[in-house]
């Protein structure tokens, strides 16, 4: 149903997009022909280009798992605290757009090295002893190298050289590589004083308990600013919404490391804010000029 | 019209892009998963003695606990989990029944098992519904003491027990109402020196020995424990008084630490000498005369902790007859090894824990032919406590295509 729906308004989109030729038409009636024809080549471009930066993620759980199991407590007082947006990844994307008329079609495949960490809280205590209390903590941090195809439709809003736009699309992420670090720390107050302690962080190859792909829809904003040699530099901020589970149902107790220490991955969504910094290069010149659409 | 034809295109890659998802299914949550049922009190401590799979695809733990103000006997202690291995619900029986013993049987509706009375220290029968709404303890009229291993054969109990006044070990037929239909004592030794270790493993304070009792497919009873000085496998028809086979260990130090039977003479055996352990696969064991375990070989895995607990579990994954052996390795995990029934050979093995020390309770083949293992670890290095590890049949069946295609 999500589907059928997006699919749907993608439909309207792509129609609204791609009809705008036929209502410009009258505009340009009483041009000179030449006019017309270097105005009409002018309404296409090719951009291709880089861009590199940093993003950030944000969990939506949909389902909480956990290998420990309660019999006297509840669930929710160990579950995952996740801390969003905490940890900055970074990505670097080859740009391919094509302009026609304000809008452009781009697509813009991305190689994301994602991060986000949770902690686990578990306690023991007595109602006879008070010092009879043991405090144990887990940190666990994702690194996760994800490759992005994202299709966009961008919207330059105005200007000539400095051209604002807005742009919102729909991406398909593939899995590369995923480790955890886990890292154990405590407080033993039955020792006879705080006995703190704190383990090595471990580090596990965890590809499959993540789902080899995922999809969602992405918005945001952005700027070019266009050189006179008519290289753009663009600054660009994604904001990309996890419309799929990142992890793998049927892998989630697979690391006997992590299954050992109460971990198991909750279902989730992942969202991802994204802040590029990159340049754009026209393909298509008029010969005589090397003029683009920015005059 | 071109244009058309590209928001066609466009609409086409957008379908593309979001049919890329994983697929999602709540069987794979039944199939596969690990649990540690944690309670929060710093004095808790459970330990689980058997597990049997309910009709609802959840199981039951049978376990024992700690009493307060009890040093010497543990008590009973009961746990429902459901298909996910979510915790459901536990039961502390009262203590004046303490020290339960494997195995869990169903029978019927309900699921049986053997424990003692705290003050005369007789044997009783206890049942369970599979949802663990009420316990009902039955006494085993006929003074059977000591009860060390049970298993459930022809609608009836067979219980190896200890008899502390005549020093003997105990085998009896013992009906779920608890009634004794059959009874034999055979001589352990008139002096002392047995008695220490036996009384040791019963109130957990030494050496765990590896009682068991079982039905041989030639219709011979045996039972796992001390008999003339040794830990001993013997045989019975429980009718002559003296047993009809002796398979002698050495004494404290040698003998079996796991038998099922296959077929005719044929066992699935592991037994441990002087700390060593050896697997003995599909291997022929005589049930008359006298022999002794330490020459029946085996192979020996050095990998396995001194005199290690070793459970059997015979298996038909993909249409073939394999035996499973469950046991504790050095590395603190729970080591699963795959032998093929028919031939002894070793075909695959698989290790499960990491982290936290993990300990070998009980197996057993699931109604979805995967396998569940029933464990003991140690939650936060120190807080001992029942995990399940539920291995599914696609599992099962990987590990065991490495040799049997």
């Amino acid at each position: 149903m999500k589907k059928t729906t997006l699919l749907a308004c993608c439909l309207l989109i792509a129609f609204t997009v791609f009809s705008q030729e036929k209502k410009r038409k009258a505009s340009t009636y009483n041009k000179k022909k030449q006019e017309k024809g270097d105005v009409k080549f002018l309404e296409k471009q090719w951009w291709l280009g880089v861009k590199a930066g940093a993003n950030w993620s944000k969990v939506n759980v949909m389902d909480r798992y956990s290998v420990i199991s309660p019999t006297n407590y509840e669930l929710t007082s160990i579950s995952k605290k996740y801390d969003n947006f905490g940890l900055a990844g970074s990505q670097a994307s080859l740009e391919v757009s094509f302009y026609f008329k304000g809008f452009l079609l781009s697509f813009q495949p991305t190689y994301q090295h994602t991060r986000f960490s949770y902690t686990t809280h578990y306690e023991w205590t007595s109602s006879e002893e008070e010092n009879d209390r043991v405090e144990l903590d887990y940190y666990q941090e994702q690194k996760i190298d994800y490759a992005v195809f994202p299709l966009i439709i961008k919207y330059d809003i105005a200007g000539n050289k400095v051209r604002p736009y807005v742009q919102a699309g729909i991406y398909s992420a593939m899995r590369l590589n995923a480790t955890k670090a886990l890292s154990t720390s405590g407080v033993d107050y039955a020792a006879g004083g705080e006995n703190e302690f704190k383990t090595e962080t471990i580090d596990v190859g965890v590809d499959d308990l993540f789902a080899k792909y995922h999809w969602g829809l992405l918005g945001g904003v952005g700027v070019n600013y266009n050189f006179k040699n008519h290289v753009r530099l663009n600054l660009d901020v994604m904001y990309k919404l996890g419309m799929s589970n990142i992890t793998s149902t049927e892998n989630r107790y697979g690391s006997d490391r992590l299954a050992g220490v109460g971990d198991a991955m909750d279902d989730m969504k992942l969202d991802n804010l994204s802040v590029s910094l990159g340049c754009l290069f026209p393909l298509r010149f008029l010969q005589s000029s090397l003029q683009t659409l920015d005059r | 019209m071109k244009h058309y034809i590209h928001a066609i295109l466009f609409c086409f890659a957008a379908a593309g892009l979001t049919s890329c998802s994983e697929e999602e299914n709540p069987q794979f949550d039944k199939d596969t998963f690990t649990k540690i049922y944690d309670n929060n009190k710093f004095n808790s401590s459970n330990f689980a003695i058997d597990m049997r799979q309910t009709p609802d695809g959840g199981f039951l733990i049978l376990g024992g606990r700690i009493i307060p103000d009890d040093s010497i006997y543990t008590g009973i202690y009961l746990m429902k989990v459901d298909e996910f291995g979510n915790f459901v619900r536990e039961i502390e029986v009262d203590g004046t029944s303490v020290n339960p013993v494997a195995s869990l049987a169903t029978f019927q509706t309900k699921y049986y098992f053997v424990c003692t009375d705290r003050s005369s220290l007789q044997a009783q029968v206890a049942s369970v519904d599979a949802n663990l709404e009420a316990v009902t303890i039955t006494p085993v009229q006929g003074g059977l003491s000591y009860p060390a291993a049970a298993s459930f054969i022809d609608n009836n109990f067979v219980v190896v027990g200890y008899n502390n006044v005549d020093r003997l070990t105990t085998m009896s037929i013992v009906s779920p109402e608890g009634g004794v239909l059959a009874y034999k004592g055979f001589m352990i030794e008139p002096g002392d020196a047995v008695e220490q270790p036996i009384m040791d493993h019963f109130v957990r304070t030494g050496r765990k020995f590896p009682f068991a009792v079982g039905k041989a497919p030639n219709g011979m009873y045996y039972f796992n424990g001390f008999y003339n000085y040794t830990f001993s496998l013997v045989f019975t028809d429980m009718v002559a008084d003296d047993p009809n086979g002796v398979v002698q260990g050495s004494l404290n130090d040698g003998g079996f630490s796991a038998i099922t039977p296959i077929s005719g003479n044929k066992f699935a055996a592991a037994r441990f000498n002087f700390g060593d352990n050896y697997l003995m696969p599909n291997r022929e064991i005589p049930t008359s005369g006298i022999s002794s375990s330490s020459k029946l070989g085996g192979y020996s895995l050095p990998e396995m902790v001194a005199n290690a607990k070793v459970r059997i579990v015979r298996a038909t994954v993909d249409q073939k007859n394999i035996l499973i052996y469950g046991t504790d390795t050095k590395s603190k995990q729970i080591g699963l090894l795959y032998y093929n029934e028919s031939t002894g050979e070793f075909i695959n093995s698989r290790y499960l824990g990491f982290s936290n020390p993990f300990e070998i309770v009980s197996m057993t083949q699931t109604e979805d032919e995967g396998l569940a293992v029933c464990g003991m670890t140690q939650v936060a290095g120190r807080f001992g406590r029942i995990t399940v590890f539920k291995i599914s049949k696609e599992q099962l069946q990987q590990d065991v295509a490495a040799l049997m295609p």
